[in-house]
């Protein structure tokens, strides 16, 4: 099944046991890993596998607690990007690391520019770039600023940053997220090219499809460690989902007893825009129940973080109409929507779910501070706000010291339970749960999905957005699949395949549309 | 560079409530001393021009109701600047509102009769109301705008001065050209607490209005969602909390205190508007309010320490030759050392924050 | 159209060109901090340090060229100090939520209001100012002679440094970076450039100019050291920096409107207008300026944020 060990020489980097550890999380547990001179070379998992971690490790952004590094069969010491430079390894970042006002060619040579008489010799430097251009084929006009650029332009930039610094083998951190189809194929062709000149390709994706066309041999990651590597002409999809996941994947769905209420969220030709003012969201329109999980599963940044946020009165929308508990909450404010019915996890608990200068009741008390038992007359009973924080402390298993401990003092898992507590507690007709377990680990998911499933059983109308397909899986009773700010399909969680599903995420190639 | 260097962990030996003080008890020792090296650098005993100092302040009941005299302006003018403080925001104008409050009442005082205690009542409240409008711009403009308060808030004082200076001399001008209003009524004058001295109850309104405001911030819902606002503004708007429409009432609250204490000096002290009557109160408010770390009752503490300054240095400049000014630098210190220890006592990274950000 | 006539003639161009000046030159220190990602409210108190070391050194030495040492000197510490508050202590004093160093964090405005505090001036016949400098061929010819000769070396210098901060800007490694550094920082760790020195490095340039400013205001014209002297020119610069975005030629036109607003000021008080009427016009401007660049900007402003707010958590 695999294939012959290559002779040293053959490999372009090798990594060997690469443990790396984030206070009491190991993000790579013993991670071994072989790249052949002329390959393409998949690495595949979840979210949260490992992946980036293990190659911020390989390029220097972070440095690994064990293990060694080899580049071209001589042991390395990578302390930072530039030590990686140096020895031939590229980067293209997931989020460009492109400076908008620059031109192209300024962008290229950032760090390395051509000078003459201690000023930047600017015609030396377009002169490079064309010649760059038309060795590699990656045609771009070196004077244009990169603010001009779309997205896949944008990528090709990066690439010959990455090439103009003289890497023979190039890491390219989830390249297609942010590519239309067409661009993706020219992407791997381009990537084609580059092996037949002799040099590597680590392509880090969660996307089967684009393994299965693309690499020469993959190879999986689950929960930080290396489950194995597989030559891509000879296994299958269903194999490496199977790797991945660590089970077959027609995984524990939760029980349920079947459910149908008054519908207590509905959203009409939703509209919104992001904060760069481009449509986020086009024409969106579903609806929950009372006692029903909708989850809406997608790549991340295919909309949802915007449609959470037009949801909860945090983003406004441009158009459309969003009623909750039959109040037409379109445009209204965040405590007016509260007030209307809404509990809501956030995606990001650093930024929105939690102020961690704050005790744990101080936090518990957000959104109902001038509610009664809470507060009566304006003043705040901190005695009663005391005793339901230690209350949701036992319920939730926070571990803390007690209701008066900073937030700022606890685990992230932790953390997290907080703001559930916070959320779960409210008794509100709909619970909107952004990336509930983002972060989280294996028991602690275990808990929260328990608390979704009482939620809902509790007639809770709930809407769960996760990047996490086995999550949504898990929890839903309908499932949504967002591609490009639109509601791409509509499945049935107990029949769809894995296949089908992610087959939408992708945008789907079959011309079917979301019914209502 | 990286985090994981840097997150060093911090050896706590003293309780998390006393660290505040001490090190602020700290700061005032090395400035101190620094005010001692530059005494010394004019060719003057410290310790003999601290002493005098120091009888400056405290030597005699009338010097000790000096040191309250010259710090009332200040508490109010602190208790303003810790309004904005601790809701995230800066209000480095409280020296123009206490401008505009103080003439707004000292016009209330000589421009109209009314019965007494009424007259002082509305007199304050016309400083406040001074002081609040004086801001309403550049607070509505950082609440729809963004446009930044800081630096609007300071191009306003320049303009309080001189508006108040015009009024002044040439509005309301005297006849013989001084440059004063005319005196505020006796109706208006504020109740004084010592006999022979002009302290008054002015003093009074400064505590209640830094105890009110602790208590608000601490004990009431509204407080509450201010200070999450300053605290983590993005956590306080997805909780609910209308962050735009309280930065405009935020700001205007801290106008008003700061018009107030405007109105307390000129209806309890000068009884009159005078150009120029107010050295820095403002500022030395806002420096209170930030080395407090926006607490409204250590704010009462520094400010009661700037006053003894003040009222000290006067005696100092009678005794000895070092000028009043050298005092000036205390203050200057004082904010160097906590910042220097802000400097080598930084925090150890939250646990797990990092955990999923790559 | 009599009264038109009075005000605007030759030398109000001689003086929007000397009111002008001192604010032009500390605008151009803080364009380096401002591109460099650098919320600058120390302008003020380095421009006033500067002044007031100036005319120490003039004194003790007897010659101008020390006392702009001084001055220059005495700028560059306080803007080391400013740097290490803003730069060193930013990972401690951003609270969660906001932007680094968008906004000035408390130390820094502490610091800057204390220099509101300093009292006492310096007024002394044995300070030495800064020579007049005298154009050959045009001098003492009317009215070009009026127009263009006869100033301070920084008034001539100050236009020459327009150009001269474009060019490092625009033209070398350090400016590059330094621009890198405020539009991205994360592109420019990312190869390997230090954002944290090009921010001091930045504040360094800066306080070079902060005390050229400075030692103007003192040296200058006028060769003395008042309290406040600087007269909020230092708070203008930041306005014209916020609108100009820290643009060498726009931060030229804007403080050149700030100074004719000024010079037009001074001549409405020959005029008869009340001087503290026209002594507000400058702060008045500034003010609107500042506020219609916010309105103009609104969504701009809202984006930014949005962008370092998601961007910051990343990469270290």
């Amino acid at each position: 099944m695999t294939a012959a060990p290559p002779k040293d020489s053959d490999l372009a980097v090798e990594l060997v046991g690469i443990t790396k550890r984030f206070g009491a999380f190991t993000a790579n547990r013993d991670v071994s890993l072989a790249v052949r001179r002329g390959e393409i070379h998949a690495l595949i998992g979840e979210n949260g596998a490992g992946k980036t971690t293990l190659m911020n490790c390989l390029f220097g952004m972070i440095v690994p607690d064990e293990g060694q590094i080899r580049v071209d069969g001589r042991a390395a010491t990578i302390l930072s990007p530039q030590d990686a430079i140096r020895l031939g390894l590229g980067m293209v970042h997931q989020h460009f690391k492109l400076v908008p006002s620059l031109t192209v060619a300024e962008n290229i040579f950032l760090g390395m520019e051509p000078t003459r008489g201690g000023l930047i010799d600017r015609a030396a430097q377009s002169a490079r770039v064309r010649d760059l251009s038309r060795r590699t084929g990656l045609t771009v006009d070196p004077d244009r600023p990169v603010r001009e650029l779309s997205v896949g332009i944008e990528q090709r930039v990066e690439i010959l940053k990455v090439l103009a610094r003289g890497a023979r083998t190039v890491i390219l951190d989830e390249p297609t997220a942010v590519l239309t189809p067409q661009e993706s194929r020219d992407l791997f062709r381009t990537l084609r090219g580059f092996t037949e000149a002799g040099m590597s390709v680590i392509l880090i994706t969660h996307h089967l499809d684009e393994v299965m066309a693309a690499s020469d041999r993959v190879t999986v990651l689950r929960d930080g460690a290396a489950i194995g590597t597989e030559v891509t002409a000879e296994t299958t999809e269903g194999r490496l989902a199977q790797m991945m996941v660590g089970r077959p994947v027609t995984f524990g769905r939760k029980a349920r007893a079947a459910t149908g209420g008054a519908t207590v969220l509905s959203l009409r030709n939703v509209d919104a825009h992001d904060d760069r003012g481009l449509q986020a969201l086009h024409d969106v329109s579903f609806a929950v129940r009372a006692g029903e999980i909708v989850a809406i599963a997608g790549v991340d940044g295919n909309g949802q973080t915007e449609l959470a946020e037009v949801i909860s009165g945090l983003r406004r929308l441009s158009h459309g109409q969003i009623t909750l508990s039959g109040r037409d909450v379109s445009g209204a404010p965040a405590d007016q929507v509260r007030a209307a019915g809404l509990a809501h996890v956030p995606a990001d608990r650093l930024v929105r779910g939690v102020d961690t200068r704050e005790t744990i009741s101080a936090n518990i008390l957000m959104g109902r501070q001038h509610q009664a038992p809470w507060a009566r007359g304006g003043i705040i009973r901190w005695g009663i706000v005391r005793e339901a924080a230690k209350g949701l402390i036992g319920r939730f298993d926070i571990r803390t010291q007690g209701p008066d401990a900073p937030v700022k003092s606890l685990s992230g898992g932790n953390m997290q339970k907080v703001v559930l507590a916070r959320e779960f507690s409210q008794e509100k007709p709909f619970l909107l749960v952004d990336q509930p377990t983002r972060g989280v680990d294996i028991g602690a998911m275990e808990g929260i999905h328990d608390e979704v499933m009482r939620q809902r059983a509790a007639g809770v109308a709930v809407l769960l957005i996760s990047v996490q397909l086995d999550e949504c899986l898990r929890l839903a009773d309908r499932l949504l699949v967002m591609f490009n700010g639109r509601i791409q399909a509509e499945m049935d969680p107990e029949t769809a395949t894995l296949d089908e599903i992610g087959l939408q995420m992708m945008g789907g190639r079959t011309s079917e549309r979301a019914a209502e | 560079m990286t985090d994981a260097t840097a997150a060093v962990p911090a050896a706590r030996k003293v309780p998390a409530w006393a660290e505040g003080p001490i090190s602020v008890v700290f700061a005032l020792v090395v400035s101190i001393l620094g005010g001692a090296l530059i005494i010394l650098m004019v060719g003057e005993n410290p310790v003999n021009v601290f002493g005098t100092l120091l009888r400056g302040a405290f030597g005699t009941p009338e010097r000790v109701a000096g040191s309250l005299l010259q710090a009332t302006p200040i508490i109010t003018c602190g208790v303003a600047a810790c309004i904005a403080l601790r809701a995230g925001l800066f209000n480095i104008g409280v020296e123009g509102q206490l401008y505009v409050g103080a003439f707004a009442a000292a016009w209330i005082g000589f421009g109209f009769q009314l019965p007494p205690v009424l007259h002082a009542v509305v007199g304050l409240a016309a400083g406040m109301v001074a002081g609040a409008l004086w801001i309403s711009i550049p607070a509505i403009m950082r609440a729809r705008y963004n446009a930044n308060e800081v630096v609007s808030t300071i191009l306003m004082n320049y303009v309080a001065v001189l508006l108040t200076s015009y009024l002044t001399i040439v509005v309301f001008k005297r006849p013989g050209g001084w440059s004063e209003t005319e005196p505020v009524a006796a109706t208006a004058h504020l109740m004084r607490l010592i006999d022979g001295s002009r302290v008054n109850i002015g003093l009074l309104i400064g505590l209640v209005a830094a105890v009110g405001l602790h208590l608000f911030l601490t004990r009431s819902s509204a407080g509450y969602s201010v200070s999450a606002m300053g605290s983590n503004p993005k956590f306080a708007e997805y909780g609910g909390v209308r962050v735009k429409r309280n930065i405009v009432l935020v700001l205007l609250a801290s106008g008003a205190v700061g018009g107030l204490a405007g109105g307390v000096e000129t209806l309890g002290v000068h009884h009159r508007f005078m150009e120029g009557f107010a050295p820095g109160f403002g500022f030395d408010g806002v420096i209170a309010a930030l080395l407090a770390n926006g607490h409204p009752l250590g704010v009462v503490v520094v400010a009661l320490f700037f006053g003894a300054l003040r009222a000290g240095s006067l005696l100092m400049e009678v005794e000895t030759s070092a000028r009043r000014e050298i005092i000036t630098v205390i203050p200057a210190f004082l904010i160097l050392c906590v910042s220097a220890q802000f400097l080598f006592r930084r925090r150890g990274g939250v646990s797990g924050e990092r955990r999923w950000r790559f | 159209m009599e009264i038109l006539s009075t005000i605007f003639t030759v030398s109000l161009v001689a003086a929007t060109l000397r009111t002008t000046t001192p604010i032009l030159l500390v605008a151009l220190g803080g364009s380096f901090t401002t591109k460099a990602g650098i919320f600058n409210i120390g302008l003020e108190g380095q421009m006033l340090v500067a002044a007031f070391f100036a005319v120490l050194g003039s004194l003790w030495s007897g010659s101008a060229w020390v006392g702009l040492l001084c001055g220059i000197g005495a700028a560059v510490t306080m803007a080391m100090i400013f740097s290490l508050l803003v730069v060193t202590l930013r990972a401690t004093e951003g609270g969660r939520g906001r932007p680094p160093n968008s906004r000035p964090g408390g130390r820094t405005i502490a610091l800057t209001t204390a220099s509101f505090g300093v009292r006492g001036s310096i007024g002394n016949p044995g300070i030495v100012g800064l020579p007049r400098l005298q154009v050959p061929f045009i001098h003492g010819t009317r009215p070009w002679g009026q127009m263009l000769s006869g100033y301070t070396p920084l008034i001539y210098a100050a236009i020459v440094l327009v150009f001269v901060v474009w060019a490092i800007q625009y033209r070398t490694r350090l400016g590059l970076y330094i621009r890198v550094t405020g539009e991205k920082p994360e592109a420019a760790e990312s190869l390997g450039i230090r954002t944290t020195r090009m921010q001091h490095i930045a504040s360094v340039l800066c306080g070079v100019f902060a005390g050229l400013a400075g030692s103007h205001l003192s040296l200058g014209y006028i060769t003395m050291f008042a309290e406040n002297m600087s007269a909020g020119r230092g708070f203008m610069a930041v306005a014209v920096l916020i609108f100009s975005n820290g643009d060498p030629f726009k931060v030229f036109f804007g403080c050149l409107l700030f100074g004719f607003a000024d010079a037009v000021a001074l001549r409405l008080q020959t005029v008869g207008m009340s001087s503290y009427l026209v002594l507000m016009v400058p702060y008045l401007v500034s003010l609107l300026a500042l506020f219609a660049l916010s309105w103009r900007q609104r969504d701009k402003v809202y984006r930014t944020m949005r962008r370092t707010l998601t961007a910051s958590p990343r990469g270290t």
